[in-house]
Parts: C-alpha cells; sequence; structure tokens
C-alpha cells in the first residue's frame, strides 16, 4: 500500500514517518484492535519449499540413531563379591533380645509387650461383662451416672459398693481378678 | 535465601496425621474419646492411642471443674457425640479422679494385629475401672537369693556404723 501523503509541515512529515516506522516495527499494537494490520506483501512469488534436509534418503533409520543409551553392568559379579554384599551385618534380620517368659503363665512375652494369652484371657472376660452389661442397660445411650461393680458367684456387695450398680456374673471368680 | 520450610521437614511437630484432614483427624480421635469413657477400656492402634491420651486427660481435667462451668459443659459437648455420657463423666469421672493430680489413663502394648497389616495396638484404660486388670502388680519376695544377700550386706554396714 502506498500512501503519498502531501507535506505542507516539515514537523508533521518527521512524525507521520515515526508513526509509520513503529506501526511497520508492531511497537503500536493498539492501532487495529489486536488483529493483524492488513496489508499482504505486495508481490507474490511462488518460489520452492525450502524443507531442511534433515532426515536421510534411505527409507530405514539404522540402529544405532534410534536406540536410547542405558546403564548395564559390564562384568559378572563374583560369588565372593555377592556373598559380602548379601551377608553384610546391615542386611541381616537382627536378632530381638527383648523376649522373656511370663512368670504367670509360662509363654514367652517381649519385655515392653504384655503376654498375648493373658491378655486374651483378659479380653474373654471382659467381653462376657460387657455383654452382661448391655443386658442390663437394655438398648444403646443408656450408660448410668453412678459407678459399677461386678460381682460373682456367691458375693455380697460390701459397703464400699454402695450407690454403684452391680453386674453379676454366674461364674466362680477367676484367681487372677482380686476383689478390692 | 530460603524463606519458606521444605514440605518433607515436620521438625517439632508433636500432632500426627491422622484421617483425611485435619477436620477428620479430630473426628477421629473424638470417636475414641468417646468409646473410652463409655467402655473404660479400649484396644487400638498405638498411635491412635497415644494422641488421644493426651485429649481424654485434658477432658476429665476441665470435667474436674464441675458442670456448672460453661467451658467444661461446651467442651464435654464437643468430644462426647453420646449425649448420655455427658452425664456419665461430669458425675462418675470427675469425682473418680478428684484425688488423682493427673494421668488418669493407663497404655500398654499388646502383641501385633492379627489382620495382614500387623498393626502396632494398644489398649488404653482408665485407671480405677471395674473390668478385670491387665497386669498383676508382682509383689517382690523377700527369699530370693539377692534379696537376701542385699539383707545381710544392709545389715553389715549398719553393724558397722553402729
Amino acid at each position: 500500500v502506498l500512501v503519498l501523503v502531501p507535506s505542507p509541515l516539515p514537523r508533521l512529515r518527521a512524525l507521520l514517518q515515526r508513526c509509520w516506522g513503529r506501526l511497520e516495527r508492531g511497537l503500536w499494537p493498539g492501532v487495529f484492535g489486536g488483529q493483524s494490520p492488513p496489508w499482504g506483501p505486495a508481490l507474490a512469488v511462488q518460489g520452492p519449499a525450502l524443507i531442511p534436509q534433515g532426515i536421510s534418503d534411505t527409507g530405514t533409520p539404522s540402529l544405532l540413531e534410534s536406540v536410547v543409551w542405558m546403564a548395564a553392568p559390564k562384568q559378572r559379579r563374583t560369588i565372593e563379591v555377592n556373598r559380602c554384599r548379601r551377608r553384610n551385618p546391615s542386611k541381616l534380620i537382627e536378632i530381638k533380645r527383648n523376649i522373656d517368659v511370663c512368670p504367670e503363665c509360662g509363654n514367652l512375652k517381649q519385655k515392653h509387650v504384655l503376654c498375648g494369652y493373658c491378655y486374651a484371657k483378659v479380653k474373654e472376660e471382659t467381653r462376657l461383662i460387657r455383654m452382661e452389661i448391655y443386658k442390663k442397660e437394655g438398648g444403646p445411650f443408656n450408660a448410668p451416672a453412678v459407678e459399677t461393680v461386678v460381682l460373682y458367684e456367691g458375693e455380697k456387695p460390701t459397703e464400699k459398693d454402695e450407690g454403684k450398680r452391680i453386674i453379676e456374673r454366674a461364674k466362680k471368680r477367676p484367681s487372677w481378678f482380686v476383689q478390692n | 535465601m530460603r524463606l519458606s520450610v521444605a514440605a518433607a521437614i515436620s521438625h517439632g511437630r508433636v500432632y500426627r496425621r491422622f484421617g483425611l484432614s485435619p477436620r477428620s483427624r479430630l473426628d477421629l480421635l473424638r470417636n475414641l474419646v468417646t468409646a473410652l469413657v463409655r467402655h473404660e477400656r479400649i484396644e487400638t492402634p498405638w498411635a491412635r492411642a497415644d494422641e488421644m491420651r493426651g485429649y481424654a486427660e485434658r477432658l476429665i481435667d476441665y470435667a474436674k471443674r464441675g458442670d456448672k462451668d460453661e467451658r467444661a459443659m461446651r467442651m464435654a459437648d464437643f468430644w462426647l457425640t453420646e449425649k448420655d455420657l455427658i452425664h456419665k463423666l461430669f458425675k462418675v469421672l470427675a469425682p473418680r479422679f478428684q484425688p488423682h493430680p493427673g494421668s488418669y489413663t493407663r497404655l500398654l502394648q499388646i502383641p501385633n494385629r492379627d489382620g495382614l497389616d500387623r498393626a502396632k495396638m494398644a489398649v488404653i484404660e482408665l485407671k480405677g475401672n471395674p473390668l478385670p486388670p491387665l497386669v498383676r502388680p508382682r509383689r517382690h519376695s523377700d527369699k530370693t537369693l539377692l534379696n537376701q544377700l542385699l539383707k545381710g550386706y544392709r545389715q553389715d554396714a549398719q553393724r558397722a556404723r553402729g
């Protein structure tokens, strides 16, 4: 697009030249509302397509170009080296030295853990006591506002058990459940 | 200069992470506290029992203030989801622990869980509960060899001093 502008004043001409320069360089983005400027190439030439010749003319790429390089062992590890690695103390299972005998039942237990057998006995007894409690309460969310005491066969409530809810178990008192 | 802590460092953090979110962690612990107040002895993974222990003891400290106290009642209302246990807390547990200055719970480790995860389990119970005792107190006998030797040594030392 050729623009002929009459130049009445040299100042106006300089200004127009500056504006034109800015438009050409793209330093005035707000002019065409964000779209590309309406001018196109003055002369359209049909030239040969310039494609860079990167890919070789041979059809299949050779093996050395398509493989990904990865680490692999160079030599077979000998059995001596393997033994050293497998039997290193850090890889062996640690032996536990904190195993003792439970004085009550004679089973083995860890020093800082409760004996499994004795705990199973206590757990079973608490389960039966809780069944009795549930039967006495009748339904869910009926927790009483008084203490509870557990009495076995043939036991009478003492004066310490006044005002407490009594749970009866139809069994002889086990030797390990000492009455307070 | 690094102005923020890297995401994987947790130096000095005291609270463990449970559940899906902090709110879910509090709900989990709240359920455990409610169960403890109801049943007075529960069996859970060790980490949860350890975390819950502090909350349970602080709840009992609040309950010791009495049920006329507004803050104590609000705490009990939040922490106990089953509302009949609020009566139990103020009328049974608070008088029971009035003479004790602290440590109202007992935390003991039990053998690992039988399932596939073999989790470290613990049993947490309130002291003074009516259930059968978990650990029998061993009375140290005077008749063992070591105790007899020590007794002899003590008598000798007293005789030498006197």
